[in-house]
């Protein structure tokens, strides 16, 4: 089985994963193969990467998403999606839940790189949402006082 | 006292922290449950629960109107407002006193006095007890501001007259910095709050935060239960948190005179109940009042860990003029060296909250280990509250071993499916500076420990994790 990992960034890489006899994974990973052996006992999972020393082995909940310290990936099992591509420096898209505070910028304005285009209220933050690049406001897709999801393009701006 | 009900306007690991002290000394522990909140974990502690209708914190835990009814409909005797939300607020804790309700927490003035930094400040000075140069009461506008800026010499703070835990409060390092933050740093206290005023101080560069615990009851007594050392913080909100100070360390005359000053502002207030007095500590060791906290703090734990003192028990118990556990500031001493790690939901490395939802937890921890938290498997957190979810708590014979705990037991704290600050707790503990305890509120800032935070695991890691997904899809065992 093969798993493909997905970042914020939509940067990739893959993980081959081939379940043998005797309770043992195989993992493949850049042509390098590593074992790993497993145990059931009392409810809980162990493993093991020399089938001497067991560690505890966290037990997962979903298997959609994995975090790994600052890093969020999206896990594919067994597919790879397509048609998967990242907005540009101009397209801010929320990185988290929140609420629109203020709008600086409306329609046709000019910004610089680095200039503040609206505030963005988050776990009581505001966090002041700055342009990625020079150009003008091409569209402004929300109004202050909006509730947003992580992920919705707020506004694009044409280099 | 006993069988009295007491409402818990708070919710998380402190909702539960107060559960349980109130259904030790046996009263009715009684949590509310908000529209925005689903499966919140703290009613499981509660002996009852009411709904506080609304979607936001301005319609529930802010809406004083809201839980005054509550308190008629449903009998309530007492209430404890946690830290954060209505904690600290005069109107408040005075609403409540005219219905004789009764408030765990200080009288009302002391709130008045020492809630809001401007008076808090002019108490202090009155008081004898030295503090930082700063406005005289509130700044209205933003030229006032820079005018202030201009006299003291920068960098100057901007900070909520009624804040706290570090949110409303901005560093200015010019006047331009000013005319840039003062409104952002006003709707920050008014969402945050409920109030929109600022004060202006000067910014002391390389400072300690230091702080002493107060216990007071209703006869006059008021002890202090020593200091605590909160100098590693982000944003200004504290991170880690120890007790005793490492900075004041053998120091006792130091120990001393700064545990009396703070016994000293809290007289001057009349204060009778648990609270705290914050200090600013430069490197010369001189100290200077920086605000009270007229309530528990989330960084409690500690002091109850060195002392063995049951802070949230005994300011129960001082509320309701019972006598304190304990008769004379003797009674109380050092034993060992405590340390607490906040779990934050948020990013390792830029430090910014992450809400999103827990899909595993599991701890293996050593013996001695304290986990004050609200975390469950399939628990959201949303971006409407703090993102502090748990504080794991650990204490020694001495700071070494107070570390080796803490550290061993961040390596079996296991939170899946969200980002957390773990991984900048297990480099901060193995960082040389903090290790010797050497280190000011600008730790983060200097050493930056978070950029030595890896962006991502080892490849075995995600071997680990591919197992566990393998081994669900097989019914959870091999």
């Amino acid at each position: 089985m093969r798993y493909y990992f997905l970042n914020q960034d939509m940067k990739e890489f893959s993980l081959d994963v081939e379940i043998q006899p005797g309770k043992v994974m195989e993992f493949t990973h850049e042509g390098a193969k590593t074992k790993l052996f497993l145990k059931s006992l009392a409810g809980k999972n162990y493993y093991s990467f020399d089938g001497v020393a067991w560690k505890k082995l966290a037990a997962l909940g979903v298997n959609e998403v994995l975090v790994s310290n600052s890093e969020v990936y999206k896990v594919y099992r067994g597919f790879k999606p397509s048609g998967l591509n990242k907005g540009g420096a101009g397209a801010l898209v929320t990185q988290m839940p929140g609420k629109i505070v203020k709008i600086m910028k409306k329609e046709g304005d000019k910004v610089s790189k680095g200039e503040t285009v609206l505030i963005l209220e988050a776990m009581k933050m505001e966090n002041e949402i700055k342009s990625g690049a020079d150009g003008t406001v091409k569209s402004v897709n929300v109004k202050e006082g909006q509730a947003l999801e992580a992920g919705f393009l707020m506004v694009e701006i044409e280099e | 006292m006993k069988g009295k009900r007491v409402l818990i306007i708070n919710r998380g690991e402190i909702a539960i922290r107060v559960a349980k002290a109130l259904n030790e000394l046996g009263l009715v522990s009684v949590g509310v449950w908000t529209d925005n909140e689903t499966e919140p974990p703290h009613l499981e502690f509660c002996q009852e629960w009411v709904r506080l209708a609304g979607s936001n914190n301005k319609e529930t835990y802010l809406d004083i109107p809201k839980i005054m009814k509550l308190i008629d409909d449903y009998k309530i005797d007492g209430v404890h407002p946690g830290y954060g939300f209505l904690s600290e607020n005069r109107e408040f804790s005075e609403a409540l006193a005219k219905k004789g309700i009764t408030f765990i927490g200080p009288n009302p003035t002391a709130v008045y006095k020492m809630g809001a930094k401007d008076i808090s400040k002019q108490v202090a000075k009155e008081a004898g007890v030295p503090v930082v140069p700063g406005s005289v009461g509130e700044v209205p506008t933003v030229d006032e501001a820079v005018k202030l800026g201009n006299e003291m010499g920068y960098p100057i703070l901007l900070k909520a007259v009624a804040g706290g835990g570090g949110k409303g409060m901005r560093p200015c390092y010019s006047e331009e910095d000013v005319k840039n933050n003062f409104a952002a740093v006003q709707r920050e206290a008014l969402s945050s709050f409920g109030y929109a005023g600022l004060l202006v101080e000067k910014y002391i560069l390389n400072p300690h935060h230091i702080e002493v615990q107060i216990l007071a009851d209703k006869k006059g007594n008021v002890y202090h239960v020593f200091e605590r050392e909160c100098s590693v913080q982000r944003r200004h909100q504290k991170i880690i948190e120890e007790a005793p100070s490492p900075f004041i360390g053998n120091d006792e005359a130091l120990r001393k005179s700064i545990c009396e000053t703070a016994v000293k502002c809290a007289r001057a207030v009349n204060y009778d109940s648990a609270g705290t007095v914050e200090f600013i500590m430069g490197e010369d060791k001189k100290f200077y009042f920086l605000e009270m906290n007229t309530r528990i703090q989330v960084e409690h734990p500690i002091t109850e860990e060195i002392t063995g003192v049951d802070l949230v028990a005994n300011m129960i118990k001082a509320a309701f003029g019972e006598e304190l556990d304990f008769k004379s500031q003797e009674d109380i001493k050092i034993q060992g060296h405590a340390i607490e790690l906040r779990i934050c939901a948020e990013d390792p490395i830029s430090m910014l909250p992450a809400p999103g939802k827990i899909v595993g937890f599991e701890t293996t921890f050593p013996q001695g280990i304290r986990f004050d938290h609200c975390i469950y498997p399939k628990f959201t957190i949303t971006p409407d509250f703090d993102p502090m979810i748990g504080k794991l708590i650990a204490r020694g014979f001495n700071r070494d071993v107070a570390l080796r705990k803490v550290r061993n037991a961040v390596d079996g704290l296991i939170i899946d499916g969200i980002k957390t600050n773990i991984a900048l707790h297990k480099v901060i503990l193995d960082e040389d500076h903090f290790r010797k305890g050497n280190y000011s509120t600008n730790y983060i800032g200097t050493v930056k420990p978070q950029e030595k935070v890896a962006h991502k695991e080892d490849i075995k890691s995600f071997m680990l994790k591919v197992a566990a997904i393998e081994l669900n899809q097989m019914g959870g065992k091999v």
